[in-house]
């Protein structure tokens, strides 16, 4: 594995009482491609949500580049990690443009992002993303894909080296969830850009990421390449379901559809 | 999509606060005309100046209240993401309005009402606050929850205060609850003014994170914002400017609800425009509102408060329609 960037040591975070993150154990190296897979409430989100700082630590601590993340400036992490939530819904008008100009914010000075190196930098963004052509639509207008992607290039114009994505790809169709995954790879690419993908897909963590972090009720219950993390036995623990590999893929046993089983 | 450059914006504001100002300053019970009032001589020009010397204060405080009800609407609405946000719905207005009715109750003289007012809104907006905490965090959506319920209890207060209040104690009530700028003074004018100040600062100040928290509070803290910090800031700007207005002018409605959608309507939704714009429109707003109510039943007077209401319900009604 590469250099470590960030490691998560008996990591908790809870939700009013509920425990989302119950002691994560957990090691990213630097350019990595990690997929967080898990059930739902295994606490993927409320990983990315964390290392995001938008929820705060109950117990254990975030190592980032070796140093505590809760003793870094707010706004010296918020350029150095990027993250797209899984939706946002928009209330007021904004801009697409305006909206990527926001990844500029905490480079800026007192949250503002007006120069014309910041207008160049989030045009750039929006080229490499396809969304130049929408740079003066309203977000709020916008398909769920373009938006997305509008949210994406928003991460890169936020020039962070670590971007934390939550189901980028859930409600997509298939050719923007091909664009979709194709900007995120060059990117990825070009900048050596270390992601955090939250995804249900197990078949895009197979293809997509070097590593995979497998959640179960807030601890990982394997962590490492993802050609040893993603067995069947790993599977079947992590998601409660019968799960058999066929080929390079994976499938759910099922007694009750035809075929005797549920493609993934 | 379309946000008006800020500069020329902003100018054009101020032209249209002054145009309503002199519109306003004329028109009454008795018409007064400017002629009169600079070149007047004899009977018409002293009559002129008496008149003028009444109004003054009186559209300087419309003026200035409007500004103080549509800055902290329009903060607040940015802060919770949410277009239905206002002082008046928050309870904050009413907290305010309690505030000052006990004190005057309590048989404290009337200099001390602004002070019970700023702490009556402080209380509801600490109370509001506490009801909408949740986890160690301002839950955004039980806070309009809590407003409600905040404006339940302090409307309640209000009654039963008005119910005890005898004479002219009760005439004061009714003025808190009623809203009106009809007892105005050079005095308040000159004690709102730094209140009205000093919290348009502070907001304009927090304009760039607003921004940000206008997509969202998640969003706006991922970009690096302090945001239960600014959410106490604003909270605290708001209730001042909200304390300041109500103190003298009891409560008047949708105010911070009518003018920063107007605004954003015109000059799109950048807070660093938005905030500017919203003082100038709510200080235009209320000072015609406020002349439509001296002149329209002449001599007597219609509550400015159901003028803003007129106005400012239907807009409430046609925003929770759209509102998914």
């Amino acid at each position: 594995m590469n250099e470590t960037l960030i490691e998560t040591r008996s990591l908790s975070a809870r939700y009013g009482t509920s425990r989302a993150l119950d002691g994560l154990d957990a090691s990213i190296g630097r350019g990595e491609v990690v997929a967080v897979l898990g059930e739902n409430g295994s606490g993927k989100s409320t990983l990315l949500r964390v290392l995001a700082r938008v929820l705060p630590v109950s117990g254990g601590e975030v190592l980032f580049g070796g140093r505590p993340l809760a003793e870094m400036p707010r706004r010296d992490s918020a350029r150095r990690i990027a993250y797209v939530p899984q939706s946002v819904d928009l209330v007021f008008p904004i801009r697409s443009l305006d909206l990527v100009l926001q990844g500029r914010a905490p480079h800026g000075r007192g949250f503002v992002a007006d120069t014309a190196e910041d207008f160049r930098i989030a045009r750039e963004a929006m080229r490499a993303c396809d969304v130049e052509n929408l740079a003066s639509r309203d977000a709020k207008a916008l398909s769920g894909g373009e938006r997305r992607r509008v949210f994406l290039a928003r991460a890169l114009a936020q020039e962070a080296e670590v971007w934390l994505l939550d189901e980028p790809t859930s409600g997509l169709d298939p050719r923007h969830r091909l664009d979709f995954l194709e900007t995120l790879w060059r990117v990825h690419g070009e900048r050596r850009t270390t992601v955090l993908l939250v995804t249900h897909e197990i078949a895009l963590a197979a293809s997509l990421a070097t590593s995979v972090l497998l959640l179960k009720s807030g601890r990982a219950i394997a962590r490492g390449p993802r050609a040893d993390v993603l067995t069947p036995d790993n599977l079947s623990r992590a998601f409660g379901a019968p799960f058999e590999a066929r080929g390079s893929a994976f499938r759910v046993r099922s007694a009750v559809l035809p075929g005797g089983a549920g493609d993934l | 999509m379309k946000a008006l450059p800020r500069a020329p914006a902003i100018a054009a504001g101020f032209l249209l606060v002054a145009a309503v100002l002199l519109f306003a300053f004329s028109v009454g019970g008795v018409h007064l005309s400017l002629g009169d009032l600079l070149g007047g001589h004899g009977e018409a020009g002293r009559t002129a100046r008496v008149l003028a010397a009444l109004r003054l204060p009186r559209v300087l405080l419309a003026a200035l209240v409007g500004a103080c009800l549509a800055l902290a609407g329009a903060a607040l609405q940015a802060l919770l993401k949410n277009p239905l946000a206002d002082p008046f719905l928050l309870g904050t207005s009413g907290g305010a309005a309690a505030g000052a009715a006990c004190a005057a109750l309590a048989g404290a003289s009337p200099l001390i009402s602004p002070a019970a007012a700023f702490l009556g809104a402080a209380a509801s907006s600490l109370g509001v606050a506490t009801l909408a905490r949740r986890g160690g965090r301002l839950d955004l959506e039980r806070l309009l929850l809590a407003g409600l319920i905040a404006n339940a209890f302090f409307s309640a207060l209000l009654l039963a205060a008005f119910s005890i209040a005898s004479g002219e104690a009760s005439r004061t009530m009714l003025f808190w609850m009623m809203g009106s700028l009809a007892d105005a003074t050079p005095g308040k004018v000159v004690v709102l003014a730094p209140y009205a100040l000093a919290g348009a600062a502070v907001l304009v100040a927090a304009a760039a994170r607003l921004n940000l928290f206008a997509v969202g509070e998640e969003s706006a803290a991922a970009l690096g914002v302090d945001t239960e910090r600014t959410k106490r800031v604003v909270f605290l700007a708001a209730s001042l400017l909200t304390g300041a207005a109500v103190a003298f002018a009891g409560v008047i409605g949708f105010v911070g609800l009518l003018v920063p959608h107007g605004v954003r309507a015109v000059a799109g939704n950048d807070q660093r425009t938005l905030l500017p714009l919203s003082a100038l429109g709510g200080a235009a707003l209320l000072v015609a509102a406020d002349a439509v109510s001296r002149a329209a039943l002449a001599p007597a007077e219609l509550p400015i408060g159901a003028i803003t209401a007129a106005l400012g319900a239907p807009l409430f009604a046609w925003l929770l329609l759209r509102t998914p």
